[in-house]
Parts: C-alpha cells; sequence; structure tokens
C-alpha cells in the first residue's frame, strides 16, 4: 500500500540528514501522523521495519506520535476538536473551516550519534 | 546522542512534482479531473458515457490508472479520444510522477481536458495530489451511506460528490438523505449530483457541472 512509498520517503529524508551532517548512526526517528492523515500506523510501523535495513536509520527505532485534528472557524475564530470528522463551527454554525493540526506527515526530528551517557535511548541495550 | 530536526512532510516530494504538472497543464490550457472512488463504483462507465456528450465543446484526453491491465484504457479509446494507461503494478494509487510520465506520452497541444481516472480506492488517492484542478468523486449506493463517515479524507478532498447508480435505489438499503448530510458535515463545499450510467439520469446536471468548472477554471 502506499504506506511503502511513504516510508521511502522517509528514509531518503533521514539519510539525507544524517549524511549530511556526518554524524554517527541514526538512533531514533520521531515522526508525526494526523488523525486525519491517510496513513495507517502499524502499516508504517511495518514499513520501516522492512525496509530501513540497508539505510542510515538500520538500527533506529521508529517512534510515532499521533496528532489530533484541531479546526478554526474563520467566521468566529473558535478552535474545535471536532468529533466525527464534522467540519461545521459548533460555536458559530459556520462552514468557513481550516484545518489546524491532523493532517500532519511530517518527519519531526530524529537522534543521532552514540549514546555516551548510557542511559536511556537504544544504543544502552546493545 | 543529538537532536536534529527536520520538519519535512512526506509528501513534499509528491507536491513539488504535482505542482510541476499543474503548471505545464495551465501553460497547454488544460483543465483537469482527478475522478476517485472505490472499485467498482464505476469510474470508466461514467467516463464512457459523458465523453460523447463533451466530444463537440472539448478535445478530450484521458489517463486511465490501474493496479493491471489495459483493459480500460482500450474502452476510452474506441471512444476515439486518446488515452494512455498507467499500470502501477501494485500501488494503490496514482502519483505525480506517474501522471508526469504519462503527460509526456500525450499530445497536450491537441487536447484542453483532461480526464485522470485514479486507481480504484477510498483511502490512498486522497493523499497524493496529482496536479489536477479538482478531484471529483463517486459513490455507487450499492457501497452504502456510511461511507463519508468511513472515509472521510476523500470526501474532504473532494469537489464534487457523484452519487452513482441511482437506478438501483429500489434494491439497496441507501439513505441518500443521510449519505449528502454526512458528507456535507465533512466537507460543507461539496457538490453533490445523483446520477446514473446505466440510464443517463442525471448526466445532464454533471454536463452542466463540467461545462460551468471549465468556463470558471479559464477565467482564472
Amino acid at each position: 500500500m502506499h504506506e511503502a512509498s511513504l516510508m521511502k520517503n522517509l528514509l531518503s529524508i533521514v539519510d539525507r540528514t544524517a549524511r549530511g551532517e556526518g554524524v554517527g548512526p541514526v538512533r531514533m526517528i520521531r515522526l508525526k501522523i494526523g488523525e486525519m492523515a491517510g496513513v495507517n500506523a502499524d502499516a508504517l510501523q511495518f514499513a520501516f521495519e522492512v525496509m530501513a535495513r540497508e539505510t542510515a536509520a538500520a538500527e533506529a527505532v521508529l517512534e510515532i506520535e499521533k496528532v489530533p485534528l484541531m479546526i478554526r472557524c474563520t467566521t468566529c475564530g473558535a478552535e474545535l476538536r471536532p468529533g466525527g470528522f464534522v467540519f461545521i463551527c459548533t460555536a458559530c454554525g459556520s462552514s468557513e473551516i481550516e484545518i489546524l493540526t491532523g493532517r500532519e506527515m511530517e518527519v519531526d526530528y530524529i537522534l543521532v550519534g552514540d549514546d555516551a551517557a548510557g542511559a536511556g535511548g537504544p544504543a544502552a541495550q546493545e | 546522542m543529538h537532536e536534529i530536526r527536520i520538519g519535512e512532510d512526506l509528501r513534499k516530494k509528491n507536491e513539488a512534482i504535482a505542482e510541476e504538472n499543474r503548471k505545464l497543464l495551465a501553460a497547454h490550457g488544460i483543465v483537469t479531473l482527478n475522478v476517485m472512488s472505490a472499485p467498482g463504483a464505476g469510474k470508466t462507465s461514467l467516463l464512457i458515457r459523458t465523453i460523447p456528450l463533451l466530444k463537440e465543446r472539448y478535445t478530450i484526453g484521458v489517463i486511465e490508472g490501474d493496479i493491471q491491465t489495459t483493459t480500460d484504457a482500450e474502452r476510452i479509446a474506441a471512444l476515439g479520444v486518446p488515452a494512455h494507461q498507467i499500470e502501477t503494478g501494485g500501488v494503490c494509487h496514482l502519483d505525480a510522477a506517474m501522471v508526469h510520465c504519462a503527460l509526456h506520452q500525450l499530445d497536450l497541444d491537441s487536447i484542453d481536458f483532461l480526464f485522470i481516472e485514479n486507481v480504484g480506492n477510498l483511502v490512498c488517492p486522497a493523499e497524493f495530489d496529482l496536479g489536477e484542478n479538482a478531484r471529483v468523486m463517486l459513490l455507487s449506493v450499492s457501497e452504502g451511506d456510511d461511507k463519508p463517515k468511513k472515509y472521510p479524507l476523500m470526501f474532504r478532498e473532494s469537489r464534487l460528490l457523484l452519487l452513482n447508480k441511482v437506478d438501483l435505489l429500489p434494491y439497496v438499503s441507501f439513505d441518500v438523505a443521510k449519505a449528502r448530510r454526512e458528507a456535507r458535515e465533512i466537507n460543507p463545499k461539496l457538490d453533490i449530483i445523483e446520477l446514473s450510467s446505466t440510464t443517463g439520469a442525471g448526466f445532464e446536471l454533471w454536463v452542466a457541472w463540467i461545462d460551468d468548472f471549465v468556463a470558471a477554471a479559464r477565467r482564472r
């Protein structure tokens, strides 16, 4: 499914960043996935396990942060967390709505290098 | 260990290519609709019934997306319009790069209206901008009236919803009012037309919608 093509993009972003910085192995990748992104977190994890092997992220852990859907009514300015994907303002009834969060599919940050402190993190278990 | 902030969207690469497609299409004066639905909702049959009604006013091209087979492009080509088939080879949606390649296979100077028929799927195609002017989705009444709630992104991203196969309404338990209401909760600006590619019901509304849409796109 399309989780594989998105994972390919993720790995190329991580590869490019890690190689560009010339830093040690990638330890962790933090990915933000919005509640209304058409993507499945489990399928992304599976794609990651299969596809990361020969990349700079081979030893990394993928952490997926789920971002709730938040909308803003551009008529009255109310910010809401809609239930059931209803895009109508519960404060004023307007349908002039913009999406603030919830559509993300974003590589937030990566952790790289050796875990010198030895506390926590995937390197500690090696 | 240290942190490197990235903040890059996984769809960025696709969106950049989609923007190139959009510019290429605009440079050739081509208005494009991306037609999406679940498998079997009737995308190809819709185009086969629609194209003859538009042929006098527009020079039409079609890009067909399927996981496998070229039968859809052959059905369209039989109408005398250029059709290019993309076989995605297992991929569940069209992406902008696939469409970019297909655009180079069509004579863009000789068309002014393009249908892109996406791979049958109610989830993935909604995430991939192809460079179209608008997205049109089909929901056939035999699929059930619960689909807006179950697949909200597709409804949110579409400009027009075609409720297809309305000739089957006497035989299926599909609540048209409920489907309309729930689709509009997700996308209050969604246009909705009920039609049947079998009987031709509703096609005058669909063709008028296309004419209005093309006129507005050309004014821009």
